[in-house]
């Protein structure tokens, strides 16, 4: 077993965090699919208002590919199709039936799976819907069906504030997930990495020796591109392959069950709101349903996913496919207090030493102001400082705006993990993140 | 705080977009981001951001410079006194130093403060908080005589030509303070340099009261018998040169109020430890290796006990706060020991060896402001070439 320590990266302290309960919802009257919070996907529709659709009718596929399908989350009727700007297809939403129609798929029975041919099961995971929980290092971008990993990483938790316990999701399923761990042996031909949590007693003792990798330390530890860039030996393993520990457990059920899966664990966290903790629900399930009641008064803003990695989104929304989190934060668009800047600041959370709260151990309530102004970079050094991989993010940023490429290339660029740490330390306010994610992903697309 | 608020709230609209002073919002913004934090949320992800801003990092170098005004002011009005025969109680050696010191600072403040405003309504950006510490840092370099209006020269200098023709705080390759201060010294050096400029005097005293050399120009001019001694004889004793109370530039001569002010800015993280120590270990390298080369006939200034090269001349001034100023030093840590080190060094072979010129500080950090880039260059070469590519 591999273990990686992260010492740089670093742990916000935030207040805001779920608890271990777990709480079934009342099932949802609506579902929803979200293509636009898929990166890089060019959908397709296949579908149009009105349509009947089974749970598991192909609602989209995605124009580079069309081997690769979006299911519908759902049985009913097609009630909307909702468009942002530029014609960009936000969400599908299907009005659930009472008794939800479904499709067939073909099931596969864990002897049948040892015999089967590689490309027989890419293509059931295709025509499954469940392709592009798949993801592939570095761009982060579904895998191509053709290619072949160097490895697969199975990422077990997160070190994100705040992502559903492994524990809480993996109770009563180790059989399907040694079942998912088997579907991935097949599609890596055996090079299959499983990583958890260190300090994460009951997880391990449940997965046991099938576990390859523990990570401790400070976030993004848990980041597949993490645990790659501290153990890869060769240039080859950087387009290896990773999935969510949850995520595996779906591809498990489909290929069990014949059944496109529903079954979802995500967290309602943040300070604002009310009740945290997990809930068993379904996927592309509504944010009301989560946050209705449970939230506090105030400004607030939605986030999907993480904190430092997530969409903000708004009340109307719906969790998307890879989304396993609802967080509630205070949305903080009133002006900072009074002489704010020399103030002690007991409670202003912070990387720095600058602010008491240096000494203050107390999770802190963080709301979504930017904290200062827009400036030029001062070569505070806090950016490398908190890179996970050891970019220089700022001189990378340079690079990126006068277009050097060869330059940021050879910064490291590929090797960001998108974690977000840059933008969050940046006194001067610098969208690093976002500068560094879109000339990555341009990259990407030129590339072809 | 009400008040005040209301008095923001209700100009804002003049100058927003559309306004009538719309040009002038940079100006509207520094004034009110100095009583109200902006209002602005995040954008783009991550969602959140640190409470750490530069207003704030800036600000924080300005308290760790305040007791030098303070101590400044009481030196200044001291000296004066002292020199003039006036009385020596407190209250009048304070509004004395006051009387001298304050008006250097206020209109370093505002023709400083002015330029940037400038180049900020021009460019259509916010006005960076860098030059609040570039106009603290100024005056105390200073001599007290210094008159208003080569003050107010030198920080032009240094704002305009140090800064803002690169494009303002962030991309000047000099630290502007020093910039202007080096432009006064090589421009009008019979009013910064010598022995009559270090102490106000008021009315006309017995001239022969007054010894108004400093430290270091009393061991750049020694020539026989040892530099401690010639110190000593002239007053300047360890303890005094370390405590600070002797004619000097304003905010520069106590190396306790340095020590004190580049831990507390090593503690909260704002200063790099790796440029403070490299230099204090660069003074204290060369001057031990400078007293191991000297022979018998050597100049005396060669087998000074490198200690005092810490001790005079604003070198732990220099290293503590000019040096450590983050945009024209190197970025990567290892060239910051580097940069410190050859800091330390070069001020003492600058003070040994250039008899017409022994400010060496100054030129030792603006010299290496310049190679701060090839440092930086080499730094992330060396780095780069050890990463596996992923390309």
């Amino acid at each position: 077993m591999i273990s990686i320590t992260l010492k740089k990266g670093y742990s916000l302290k935030i207040a805001g965090a779920p608890s271990a309960a777990v709480s079934v919802l009342p099932p949802p009257a609506r579902v929803a699919a979200v293509p636009s919070h898929l990166p890089f996907v060019k959908p397709r529709l296949t579908v149009k208002v009105g349509d009947a659709v089974a749970l598991g009718t192909v609602l989209f596929e995605d124009k580079r590919n069309p081997d690769v399908k979006f299911l519908s989350p759902g049985g009913g009727q097609v009630a909307a199709i909702h468009f942002g700007a530029r014609r960009l297809i936000r969400e599908i939403v299907i009005d659930l039936a009472p008794d939800e129609a479904h499709i067939a798929f073909e099931t596969l029975s864990a002897a049948e799976l040892k015999t089967v041919q590689r490309a027989r099961l890419v293509a059931l995971l295709l025509t499954g819907g469940l392709w592009p929980l798949l993801r592939a290092l570095p761009f982060r971008d579904m895998p191509r069906p053709d290619a072949l990993p160097p490895a697969v990483f199975v990422q077990v938790g997160s070190t994100e504030p705040f992502q559903p316990h492994p524990a809480v999701y993996l109770q009563e399923n180790e059989a399907r997930f040694r079942f998912g761990l088997a579907v991935l042996d097949r599609l890596a031909e055996g090079r299959v990495f499983v990583a958890a949590a260190a300090a994460d007693a009951e997880v391990l003792k449940t997965l046991g020796d099938l576990v390859t990798h523990t990570y401790a330390g400070n976030y993004p530890a848990h980041d597949p591109g993490v645990l790659l860039y501290r153990t890869r030996t060769e240039p080859a393993a950087n387009r290896s392959w990773y999935i969510d520990a949850q995520d595996l457990l779906l591809i498990a059920e489909l290929l069990q069950t014949g059944r496109y899966p529903t079954a979802r664990t995500v967290v309602l966290a943040g300070s604002q709101a009310e009740s945290r903790q997990h809930f068993k629900t379904r996927l592309g399930v509504p944010m009301a349903d989560l946050a209705a009641g449970r939230t506090r008064p105030g400004d607030t803003r939605f986030v999907s996913g993480g904190i430092l990695t997530g969409h903000a989104t708004t009340a109307d929304g719906y969790l998307g496919l890879l989304e396993k989190a609802l967080h509630l934060l205070p949305e903080g668009h009133e002006k900072g207090a009074f002489l704010g800047f020399v103030r002690p600041g007991f409670k202003r959370p912070s990387y720095s030493r600058a602010f008491l709260s240096a000494v203050n151990p107390a999770d802190l309530t963080m709301d979504c102001n930017r904290n200062g102004g827009l400036r030029a970079c001062i070569a505070c050094n806090y950016c490398p400082a908190v890179c996970p991989v050891e970019i220089l993010p700022q001189l990378t940023y340079k690079s990126i705006l006068v277009e050097e490429v060869e330059e940021y290339l050879a910064h490291g660029l590929l090797d960001c993990v998108e974690c977000g740490l840059c933008s969050y330390v940046c006194p001067s306010k610098i969208e690093l993140l976002e500068t560094l994610k879109s000339a990555k992903a341009s990259y990407y697309r030129d590339q072809g | 705080m009400k008040i005040v608020k209301q008095f923001f709230d209700t100009r804002r609209p003049k100058f927003a977009a559309g306004g009538k002073y719309a040009r002038y919002y940079p100006f509207f913004e520094a004034i009110e981001s100095i009583f109200f934090g902006p209002a602005e949320v995040t954008a783009a992800g991550p969602q959140v951001r640190d409470s750490l801003d530069v207003k704030r990092f800036m600000t924080l170098v300005i308290v760790a410079l305040l007791p030098h005004l303070f101590f400044g002011i009481y030196n200044a009005g001291y000296q004066s006194h002292l020199a003039s025969g006036l009385s020596l109680a407190p209250l009048a050696v304070v509004v004395r130093g006051l009387w001298i010191v304050m008006p250097l600072v206020l209109v370093t403040y505002a023709v400083g403060f002015f330029w940037e405003v400038v180049f900020a309504v021009v460019r259509k950006h916010e006005i960076s908080e860098g030059l609040f510490v570039s106009c603290m840092l100024f005056p105390l370099t200073l001599p007290p005589t210094t008159p208003l209006w080569q003050a107010a020269l030198g920080i032009s200098f240094g704002i305009v030509i140090g800064k803002e023709i690169f494009g303002g705080t962030g991309r000047n390759f000099l630290n502007p303070a020093l910039t202007g201060r080096a432009f006064l010294y090589f421009a009008y050096p019979a009013q910064s340099s010598g022995d009559a400029v270090w102490t106000v005097l008021v009315g006309t005293p017995a001239a022969d009261a007054v010894s108004g050399a400093t430290p270091l120009a009393i061991a750049a001019a020694t020539s026989v018998g040892r530099v401690e001694d010639a110190l000593a004889q002239a007053g300047f004793d360890a303890s005094r040169l370390f405590w600070g109370l002797y004619p000097d530039s304003i905010g520069a001569s106590s190396t306790f109020l340095c020590l004190l002010g580049a831990v507390f800015l090593m503690v909260i993280g704002i200063a790099s430890y790796r440029i403070i120590l490299g230099g204090v270990i660069g003074v204290l390298a060369s001057g031990l290796l400078l007293n191991f080369l000297a022979g018998e006939g050597s100049q005396a200034f060669l087998h000074l006990n490198p200690v005092f090269h810490l001790l005079v001349g604003g070198s732990a001034f220099g290293i503590a706060y000019m040096a450590t100023d983050p945009v024209s030093a190197p970025d990567m840590n290892s060239a910051r020991w580097v940069y410190g080190f050859l800091i330390g060094a070069l001020t003492v072979l600058i003070r040994v060896f250039n008899p017409a010129f022994p400010e060496g500080i100054m030129l030792a950090i603006l010299f290496m402001n310049v190679f701060a880039p090839l440092l930086d260059h080499l730094a992330v070469r060396t780095r780069i070439r050890r990463r596996l590519p992923n390309v």
